[in-house]
């Protein structure tokens, strides 16, 4: 079942770049942080949490709508921008925020850094740590539509997936998941998706955190979730049975009942 | 100058199982070595040089080597190393194709190699510098995103490195060295000549034509050459310069036998094997060597078409030029590569003529015949390179273009 919450999506002058952002829904701030796709569109989860929350989900740098400054080569450089960009949206901190696989990752360089930027912090399916048993799907073996679909338990059961990418990609939608292929890669190339300094970092965040993650996760391996779990003080680790990494796709109103009882407790 | 003409091949492992290949639909990247026989590999080496050597002594004025990883298409994992070899096997220049930049960490290492190889041969070396595959940057984990930034920065490193005295300091965006001083220098001055070698990417033959060096056109079409020649000299016109034919090498297919027929026959083993021509239609299996004569029987990544073209590694502009269009038409079947003199067949006397033809439109300096591929009997390689050598290159070789006479251009023999 749709949400019919509405939203508007702008591009306009924000943090240095001409930034895409897609806003709706009312009540506290919520800014959502995509991952390595991009966001593909007002989701069945951004309408779901704007039932609650004021969600402000901007598209990164490179990603989407927005544009690129060379500058950013690292997922640290995108997270001092998402910081920039909450003060350039007058979003007051601390904020609610939610960081979907290397949004989650950007999120938490900004917790070892900023402990006043969010007020609570729900990573979903994050990458950033080097798993203990595991590896980090390789994207980059494979075409962009192969990763999407692994990136569900089952793609084709998911509305969300055949909505945004069941048919036959124009070459639109093609050079947009080569645009955000290659943002990926310009940021995130060597190491593979992980910092070697993020986890011992992480022992220092103070920022109630809850960590989200497909029980069916092939993107990201479990044990990611652990470690995160592990090394940010009071963290918590919720797994979504019957699910694939994307959680906030293919279990939309799972994953913004998890993201409501969590921001308003 | 007058016109210079070279034996290339990529020296491949052709002995690779055809059934597996088959199997996995690809032999680049992930094809297991496993697969690999070091004695078969060894024995390889031996005939290849000793097709270099013989077009050496067949009036070759020298031979290319080229470098690429993870792929049955070519044994030469360094091209310095292949060049190091060939330099004490043959008598002319030896021409790296090159050496693909991006994937180095300390360019630095690769202007010292160039410059122990001018010195040691001599100074018969040309240096080309190339971008390297979408595999290479897979298998040597060189970030796709930034290949054109790490190339263009590698090479103004090089160039400093080799004509700037020494030491001094570089501090760029993907290099960062605290000494260069590299103590040999090469023989030739100011440096070797620099080849910059393409499949005809726009962005590549503007930054050639830019930093005035030959721009090499990897085994491409006819068509497609010609606009590639229209691009680097409007470039040139722009900056207030003429280039002259030393600026354009070719690179092309090329199989020589007593007769047509014949010719036509050995030609197959040009096509779809582990060369570049039919291999990447994306058909898991090259369609072409169901006649039978091929090298191989599979494509080079085959389903996997993002192995050749990772994040980055191809800007838009390059996929939708006019001479990727004219690239992707050429690549038909057989008789079409060989109607379009993608793959240039027949006895000396045809041979001549296609030539003359591709001389008139397009007037390269280089021509680089690509005589020997894949599983082509080694007999028969000896017999083209005599006849390209003893017939063929001194027919050619004071052949003015007629885009330089004027005069009509010779005809494409039917």
């Amino acid at each position: 079942m749709a949400h019919v919450t509405t939203h508007s999506t702008e591009i306009s002058a924000i943090a240095g770049i001409d930034c895409e952002v897609r806003r709706g829904g009312k009540g506290a701030p919520l800014l959502f942080v995509h991952g390595e796709f991009g966001l593909p569109g007002w989701t069945q989860s951004c309408a779901a949490l704007a039932e609650h929350f004021d969600v402000i989900a901007p598209s990164l740098p490179g990603y989407g709508g927005s544009t690129r400054p060379d500058w950013i080569m690292g997922v640290r450089d995108l997270a001092a921008w998402i910081t920039w960009f909450a003060r350039d949206m007058n979003i007051p901190t601390p904020v609610n925020v939610i960081g979907l696989s290397m949004g989650g990752w950007a999120l938490a360089e900004i917790a070892t850094v900023a402990p006043e930027f969010a007020r609570k912090m729900l990573l979903c399916g994050p990458m950033g740590l080097k798993p203990e048993k595991g590896e980090i799907f390789d994207y980059f073996l494979e075409s962009g539509v192969t990763g999407l679909r692994r990136s569900f338990h089952k793609p084709q059961e998911s509305p969300e997936f055949l909505h945004y990418w069941g048919g036959e990609p124009s070459p639109d939608d093609i050079d947009l998941i080569d645009q955000n292929r290659e943002m990926t890669c310009r940021i995130a190339w060597k190491p593979w998706m992980h910092s070697l300094t993020l986890r011992p970092l992480l022992k220092g965040v103070r920022t109630p955190t809850l960590i989200v993650q497909g029980a069916e996760d092939a993107i990201t391996p479990l044990n990611c979730g652990e470690l995160y779990r592990d090394a940010i003080p009071g963290a918590d680790l919720v797994t979504v049975e019957h699910c694939g990494h994307m959680v906030e796709l293919e279990k939309p109103q799972e994953f913004a009942a998890l993201a409501r009882r969590f921001f308003l407790t | 100058m007058t016109r210079k003409f070279f034996f290339f091949s990529e020296m491949g492992y052709n002995a690779f199982p055809e059934d597996e290949a088959k199997k996995h639909g690809f032999t680049s990247l992930m094809f297991p070595n496993s697969l690999f026989d070091a004695p078969t590999a060894a024995d390889l080496w031996q005939m290849y040089l000793r097709e270099h050597e013989f077009a050496s002594d067949c009036g070759f004025d020298g031979s290319v080597c080229n470098e690429h990883h993870n792929n049955v298409l070519s044994m030469q994992e360094s091209v310095n190393i292949s060049a190091a070899v060939l330099t004490q096997r043959i008598k002319g220049m030896v021409a790296l194709i090159g050496n693909p930049l991006p994937i180095h960490d300390n360019p630095v290492r690769v202007a010292e190699e160039i410059a122990m190889l001018d010195l040691i041969s001599g100074g018969r070396i040309i240096s080309g510098f190339v971008r390297g595959t979408g595999v290479e940057q897979l298998s040597t984990n060189a970030n796709p995103a930034y290949n054109r930034e790490r190339f263009e920065e590698a090479f103004q490193l090089i160039k400093k490195a080799w004509t700037v005295p020494g030491p001094f300091r570089w501090e760029g965006k993907h290099y960062h060295l605290r000494v260069v001083n590299p103590w040999q220098l090469p023989l030739q001055k100011p440096h070797p000549a620099i080849w910059a070698g393409g499949i005809l990417s726009p962005e590549t033959i503007r930054w050639a034509a830019k930093n005035r060096i030959t721009y090499l056109v990897l085994g491409s079409a006819l068509d497609a050459t010609s606009s590639c020649r229209e691009i680097y000299h409007a470039v040139a016109k722009e900056d207030g310069w003429t280039p002259t034919s030393d600026h354009l090498g070719y690179l092309i297919h090329t199989c020589v036998m007593d007769t047509d027929e014949e010719a036509f026959e050995m030609g197959k083993y040009h096509y779809g094997g582990t060369s570049s021509i039919g291999r990447n239609r994306g058909e898991p299996v090259a369609g072409g060597l169901s006649q039978g004569t091929g090298s191989g029987g599979a494509t080079s990544s085959g389903p996997h078409p993002e192995w050749a073209a990772p994040p980055g590694y191809i800007s838009k502009q390059a996929r939708t030029s006019t001479m990727a269009k004219e690239r992707r038409a050429s690549e038909g079947s057989y008789d079409t590569a060989v109607r379009d003199g993608l793959i240039v067949t027949g006895s000396p006397k045809t041979v001549i003529q296609k030539f003359k033809h591709i001389i008139d439109r397009t007037d390269p300096g280089y021509l680089t015949f690509w005589a020997r591929e894949g599983r082509k009997p080694h007999d028969a390689t000896m017999r083209g390179i005599e006849l390209l050598g003893k017939d063929v290159i001194p027919e050619l070789r004071e052949h003015k273009s007629a885009l330089l006479t004027g005069k009509e251009v010779t005809p494409w023999p039917m």
